[in-house]
């Protein structure tokens, strides 16, 4: 098993600043300054739009979108559009692929096999769709994933709906799929089983452990970069 | 995995094809397999001046974006618009129709510092 860092943020961390830290991560990941650094986080209320910047999936006019609360950000990630907020668990993987690891179907099937294995902890049942990424259930998605590689490490990664609002998704169309429907843990387990975030966190790390088959070790957001 | 012993290779894996003094660019064939289908390209502007290994150009598969480098410094001269309707060609012949962009090198020596194919092969995992 690998050595590697991971840290859960334990207030929404706003998505400009994920941005910027992941890119500090990613330049010390490549020159070896640190270790694979996986983030685990919420956003505050955010609709981020993949580099094909597809606005066109995204229906809200601005004046909807402020009276909800919610930002409008870029970003370098892959795929379309997609919501983030509280609720959900982002997690992030700053790895550097290694030499067998490399290839963008390998590392998508690594990030769904995170959300399907937490999803299972929780009596959740859930599956892949083919040529749809992500994770799935009869509700709708759970789980979107998008991601970035420079120089083989990666950066952004996958979202695992908890219990976000999910009226916010219906100002998207989530990843430009027409006509699917969003799901969450409290969508299909009913509020009054729904785990608590810190409960799903926990399970998160454990399974994010054994996908990569790295060892973990806790480190809090201001020891990330020293 | 095809190298051609023609080729130039940075380790980011570009191909760098001399031509007339010109370098024509693209992607290997490993690294358009390993990031699968690609469904967008984001080329730099003909006319812009690139330095070596600066960001110059984004491909993306269904999920992944991935930056391509700049294997040498100087000025885009051509790219290859074609790719903004059939990306594609990238995965069907990295090395022939899915080239990228072609630079005017400002310095001809750092092509030496590029990698032979013999190099280059030594870096891919074993098939």
């Amino acid at each position: 098993m690998i050595p590697s860092r991971f840290c859960t943020f334990q207030k929404p961390l706003p998505y400009p600043e994920a941005v910027s830290l992941q890119e500090a991560l990613v330049s010390a990941r490549i020159t070896d300054r640190i270790p694979d650094t996986f983030l685990l986080l919420e956003h505050p209320p955010v609709i981020t739009l993949g580099r094909r910047g597809r606005r066109r999936y995204l229906l809200a006019d601005a004046s909807t979108l402020k009276q909800y609360g919610i930002a409008v950000e870029p970003s370098t990630r892959g795929g379309d559009v997609t919501y983030h907020g509280p609720g959900q668990w982002v997690l992030y993987p700053i790895v550097k692929l290694s030499r067998n690891e490399l290839g963008a179907h390998g590392y998508l099937h690594a990030l769904e096999s995170v959300a399907l294995k937490t999803a299972s902890a929780f009596g959740v049942e859930s599956y892949r769709r083919e040529g749809k990424a992500g994770a799935w259930c009869d509700q709708g998605k759970f789980a979107a994933v998008g991601f970035k590689f420079t120089r083989w490490v990666t950066s952004h990664g996958v979202s695992l709906n908890v219990s976000p609002d999910l009226k916010a998704f219906d100002l998207i169309v989530g990843c430009g799929l027409v006509g699917e429907s969003v799901s969450s843990f409290e969508d299909i387990l009913g509020r009054k089983n729904c785990p608590t975030m810190p409960e799903v966190a926990h399970r998160i790390q454990e399974v994010t452990s054994e996908v990569f088959q790295r060892e973990l070790d806790l480190c809090s957001p201001d020891e990330l970069l020293v | 995995m095809n190298v051609p012993e023609d080729l130039k290779y940075a380790e980011s894996h570009e191909w760098v094809r001399l031509e007339d003094g010109l370098c024509r660019v693209g992607i290997t064939e490993f690294a358009q397999s390993q990031l699968a289908d690609l469904t967008f390209v984001d080329l730099p502007e003909v006319g812009s001046t690139v330095t070596s290994g600066e960001e110059v150009a984004v491909v993306e598969s269904v999920k992944a974006a991935s930056d391509i480098y700049a294997p040498v410094s100087g000025d885009v001269v051509e790219i290859n618009d074609s790719l903004s309707d059939s990306p594609e060609q990238i995965n069907e012949d990295s090395f022939g129709e899915g080239w990228l962009f072609v630079i005017r090198p400002h310095k001809m020596e750092e092509l030496d510092a590029l990698l032979t194919a013999e190099a280059y092969r030594a870096l891919l995992p074993e098939e």
